[in-house]
């Protein structure tokens, strides 16, 4: 390897980087966007399900019940209806995702002590929101009875004794249950992901189209001249955007860095690494820019998207798809990346990620360039 | 159809056709990710696994713990009697969930006192725990509900009988397994098209720009209506039968149900894909090379995705968010999507919706032609 | 169109982009079976210009008619009447060679009567009967460069443009090429084709110099030579070349001096006067003179001269 035929090649692509200011500031701007995006847009902390009433018997014991939901801060009440079309109508048009519906007959039945029934009518098209609207309406007709039963059992000179379990939830590492700080971590790995990959898959293939590829390798230029070359500014790059990414989850919205600086910054290169190459990788075999984008979508972003953890937890998910996710680097990184900022884990208890994005990055960095070589032969 | 966009198309398709691999890049991706997501995403929480330490070993704490145990939502992995024990599984990973019960719990209970079940839960992945934090709370209630009645039993089995009781019962409507791949599926389709869409339309405009050959064409006296056709009119066909393609996929494979008429799919279908052409086109007027295109159409497909409420509502997103998602078609196309699948409504409840997107589809094509000049500077 | 009328008329036509000013107060004018060669360096705004005629870039100040319109006004219409081949090649190379022609003729909208008599004979031009369905990527440059010139002429326009249309060509492909410029030229075709090499500008009617976005000089390649050289060229072979340069630059009675090849090319104002000293001026300085001898000015040899004295008057 000489050093400056490699700084050569770096410094070409850094002009050509430099003089595409417009996709340089969008790079810069990626991080901020991906944050704003999945910091806000993407949120597990349900609340304020829109909800309609109707309330068939319109009784001071049922507008009683009714008060129970609108206190919740789960719910919001947006609407009380007199009929049940009305009710189709609100969930068909999706003006709400739970209707509630108190039957004529419901202080009557609670006089007599017949069980009440109060049919929670969920849309249930998003099977976890509906799931979760379930629970919580369990919970507010459960605090309704109690109410009540403590009210009777008064009444009739009995025991006040209730007799209860209450749960007392530590939640470790991320207390207050934030979206954000289990997002945040999280969308450094896929920035790192789309950064290396998505951009790099261009480098080669538009020389490849643009017929300077021919011109660069009929000089004495080695393949892992070329290679480490064309990757160097865009691993800048991903640096820079990585320190971004952190330092908006930490000073925006405000979550918790627990680890050392030292490994996270180990591991970054290290993953980073590792998508620059299979970028790099994609594009060397890809017929064109179109054929490269697609596959650097396919093979890098939605795998990071999908099969990291990043949204969807991994043991939920079919054992081959489960088997699947072990060749994804963004898995390891994504299990870093949320250790060293919350659980501020050392970096032996991440070994073993450490150790696959190594396997990963040497791998991914001899194919690129035995195909660079099949390439040209 | 006149001479030269018959010409334009012809060209095109033979482009798109040509070989193999380009055949492929057009309904492969498409489908790979189809499948990917079908079982990949899922929010469901099943089999946490657990550790349990129970310092009490009562009759009540046991009846506890079997609960749990019998759960579909909880796997007890280990049994414990040392709380750092079950600390240093939770930093491993190897647990999500820790419950603890304190000696005393019975006693508690007996004495018709609150007794405590902690839970401490690793809560770096938010939504999970919340999850799993819900479905603790749900045990522990009804244990408690239980126990009470035995108790009341016991004690006056005669004002158990006169005791009021609100149930609630559960009407999940369109989804009554809430089955998440019956969610995602019509979703994905949404998304899928955009992608799609959006990137082929943009890069067959500025490929031609990159490469040269619209320096060529620019020069012959076709109109810009005739080039701006011949370029968006084959990418509005690949992306119908995009959409018939996975549409078919969700329906054969996942057995998603289609509830609607396809009448009313094909019409949403048409006027979603007519705003990612205008959004395509967009963004080939303001790009130079495909690298450009590429990173601006990240910029639009992003948020476009994360805020149409595609993997979590809507509603729980801050509100400044919620009124920006009205700006995102792919939002309508969603409740199109959804509401034809599953929820097998027409356009009696959706004109709002269409009529959104084809304003949005207008009024950017509108723009997008304006822009598109027959000229280099 | 009368032999009078010129098909191709630019008056003090400028294009700047932000503060360069890539083209400065150009005029011309050419006529009907003209061949005009646009001559200078890269980057001298012979691109440019051209690209202004055929209406792709906007004139920032100026006016240049084309087949009697202004460009400027109506490109749609003058589109019709001109054919245009860029530097780099632009024509499909996924498409084969006869779905590029026919693609453009259908662009041109060419009937369907004369079609098969146009590609018939864009074929036999390219030199390329017989491998229609070869795809236009797989073929060698010479080809290409020919198919694009096809394609450019496929509706007969009676204006031609050609950007450097023989770069990365081979002298055969090339000669080839011009005999083709030729007989269009002689059918009443005019040609505007800008070029670097200096040999192709000796194949055209009239030359126009352009170095640094303006015209340094214009007319018959024998009219430049004659009128921009004030005086007579002398090759010099010699073993030590630039020590050579070096002494020559500062004798009063050179010109002018430059390499070509092996050699050097000075500007004396009278050869057979001037000579005999300089070769003497050279031995006695350590310098073995292989050969001295005047020849014919080569378009090279003014356009040198031009370039240099714009350089020089430009730093004062």
């Amino acid at each position: 390897m000489r050093w400056h035929r490699l700084n050569a090649i770096a410094r070409k692509e850094v002009i050509q980087i430099r003089r595409d200011i417009r996709s340089l500031l969008l790079i810069v701007a990626m991080p901020l966007l991906l944050m704003v995006a999945f910091g806000y847009g993407v949120s597990f902390d349900i609340k304020h399900i829109p909800v309609f009433v109707y309330d068939r018997e319109g009784s001071q014991q049922s507008q009683d019940l009714l008060k129970h939901f609108q206190a919740s801060e789960y719910f919001r009440v947006v609407q009380s209806v007199t009929s049940y079309s009305e009710v189709v109508e609100a969930l068909d048009a999706g003006w709400c995702r739970v209707a509630v519906v108190i039957p004529s007959d419901f202080s009557e039945k609670l006089k007599t002590a017949e069980p009440v029934g109060v049919q929670a009518l969920v849309d249930a098209t998003d099977n976890n929101t509906a799931n979760v609207s379930v629970g919580y309406s369990e919970a507010v007709i459960q605090s309704y009875n109690r109410k009540l039963q403590l009210e009777w059992l008064q009444s009739h000179g009995q025991i006040t004794l209730q007799p209860a379990v209450s749960v007392d939830a530590r939640t470790w590492f991320n207390e207050d249950l934030e979206s954000t700080a289990n997002i945040v971590p999280g969308v450094v790995a896929i920035v790192m992901a789309v950064i290396g990959s998505f951009l790099t898959s261009l480098t080669i293939a538009r020389e490849w189209e643009r017929g300077t590829m021919e011109q660069l390798v009929s000089t004495p230029v080695t393949p892992l001249e070329v290679m480490i070359g064309k990757l160097v500014p865009y691993f800048v790059i991903g640096l820079f955007d990585t320190a971004l990414c952190a330092g908006i989850g930490i000073w925006w919205f405000h979550v918790p860095f627990r680890g050392q600086w030292s490994v996270f910054v180990f591991s970054s290169t290290l993953f980073l690494t590792v998508v620059l190459s299979l970028g790099y990788l994609i594009s060397v075999v890809a017929k064109s820019q179109l054929a490269a984008s697609q596959a650097a979508l396919i093979a890098t972003f939605l795998p990071a998207f999908l099969l990291s953890g990043f949204i969807y937890p991994i043991d939920q998910m079919p054992a081959v798809i489960q088997l699947i996710t072990h060749l994804i680097p963004a898995r390891y990184f994504m299990t870093i990346s949320r250790d060293v900022f919350l659980k501020g884990t050392s970096i032996d208890l991440i070994f073993d990620e450490l150790l696959a994005l190594a396997i990963f990055a040497f791998l991914l960095t001899f194919l690129a360039t035995r195909a660079f070589h099949k390439k040209l032969s | 159809m006149p001479v030269r966009i018959r010409a334009m198309l012809i060209k095109e398709f033979i482009q798109v056709f040509r070989d193999k691999r380009s055949r492929f890049l057009l309904f492969g991706p498409p489908v790979i990710q189809m499948l990917v997501f079908g079982y990949a995403a899922t929010l469901e929480i099943r089999h946490v696994p657990t550790a349990i330490i129970d310092f009490d070993n009562s009759q009540a704490s046991r009846d506890l713990i079997s609960r749990f145990a019998a759960s579909p939502y909880f796997d007890v992995r280990a049994r414990l009697n040392d709380r750092r024990q079950a600390g240093d599984l939770i930093d491993r990973g190897e647990v999500i969930i820790a419950l603890q019960i304190n000696s005393g719990f019975a006693q508690n209970l007996y004495k018709g006192q609150l007794a405590h079940l902690q839970a401490i839960v690793d809560s770096s992945n938010s939504n999970s725990a919340l999850i799993a934090v819900g479905y603790v709370n749900q045990i522990a209630n009804r244990f408690s509900e239980n126990y009470k009645t035995e108790r009341v039993q016991r004690t006056a089995p005669l004002m158990l009988a006169q005791l009021p009781r609100v149930v609630l019962e559960r009407r999940p409507w369109y989804n009554t397994d809430l089955d998440s791949q019956w969610f995602f599926v019509p979703g994905v389709i949404g998304n899928l098209v955009l992608v799609m869409v959006v990137t082929l339309t943009a890069f067959a405009v500025v490929r031609e720009r990159e490469i040269g050959t619209l320096e060529q064409i620019m020069v012959t006296p076709i109109g810009r209506w005739e080039f701006i056709l011949g370029k968006t009119v084959p990418f509005f066909l690949i992306g119908l039968l995009d959409t018939v393609f996975i549409s078919l996929v969700g329906t054969l494979w996942f057995g998603v149900p289609f509830r609607g008429s396809i009448g009313v799919l094909a019409l949403g279908a048409v006027l979603f894909i007519l705003c990612m052409l205008g959004i395509g086109l967009f963004i080939s007027t303001i790009s130079a090379t495909q690298q450009q295109a590429m990173v601006s159409g990240f910029f639009f497909t992003m948020p476009a995705i994360v805020f149409s409420g595609f993997g979590t509502p809507i509603s729980s997103m801050p509100e400044v968010f919620q009124w920006f998602t009205y700006l995102d078609p792919l939002r309508y196309f969603l409740d199109v999507l959804r509401g034809v699948y599953l929820k097998g409504i027409g356009l009696d409840v959706l004109w709002p919706q269409m009529a959104a997107m084809g304003v949005f589809g207008f009024v950017m094509l509108t723009i997008s032609v304006v822009r598109f000049q027959k000229s280099l500077d | 169109m009368s032999n009078q009328s010129p098909s191709v008329a630019v008056q003090e036509l400028v294009k700047r982009f932000g503060d360069f000013v890539a083209v400065d107060r150009i005029s011309f004018e050419a006529r009907p079976g003209e061949v005009i060669g646009f001559l200078g360096p890269n980057g001298a705004g012979k691109s440019t210009t051209i690209r202004m005629l055929c209406g792709l870039l906007r004139p920032t100040e100026g006016k240049a008619w084309v087949a009697g319109i202004d460009v400027a006004r109506e490109p749609e219409r003058v589109r019709q009447r001109i054919g245009y081949m860029s530097q780099k090649f632009s024509l499909y190379n996924d498409l084969r060679v006869i779905e590029n022609i026919q693609f453009f003729a259908a662009l041109y909208r060419i009937p369907a009567s004369q079609l098969r008599e146009r590609v018939t004979w864009v074929l036999e031009m390219a030199g390329l009967t017989g491998r229609e369905s070869a795809l236009t990527g797989t073929l060698p440059a010479g080809w290409k460069q020919r198919l694009a010139l096809g394609c450019a002429v496929l509706h007969r326009p009676s204006i031609l443009f050609l950007d450097e249309p023989t770069s990365g060509v081979d002298p055969v492909s090339r000669r080839h090429f011009w005999e083709l410029i030729h007989q269009m030229a002689a059918e009443g075709v005019t040609v505007l084709v800008s070029t670097h090499y200096m040999d192709e500008a000796e194949y055209c009617h009239r030359l126009v110099l352009i170095f640094q976005g303006r015209i340094v000089a214009s007319g018959s390649p024998l009219e430049l030579k004659r009128r921009e050289l004030s005086g007579d060229v002398v090759l010099v072979e010699c073993d030590n070349l630039g020590l050579a340069l070096d002494l020559l630059q500062k004798h009063p009675s050179v010109q002018d001096t430059a390499v070509f090849a092996n050699a050097l090319h000075l500007v004396v104002s009278e050869a057979a006067a001037d000579m005999a000293p300089l070769r003497t001026y050279l031995s006695t300085r350590g310098v073995v003179v292989t050969k001295m001898e005047p020849i014919r000015p080569t378009l090279e040899d003014v356009f040198v001269s031009l370039t240099a004295n714009q350089g020089r008057s430009g730093k004062e």
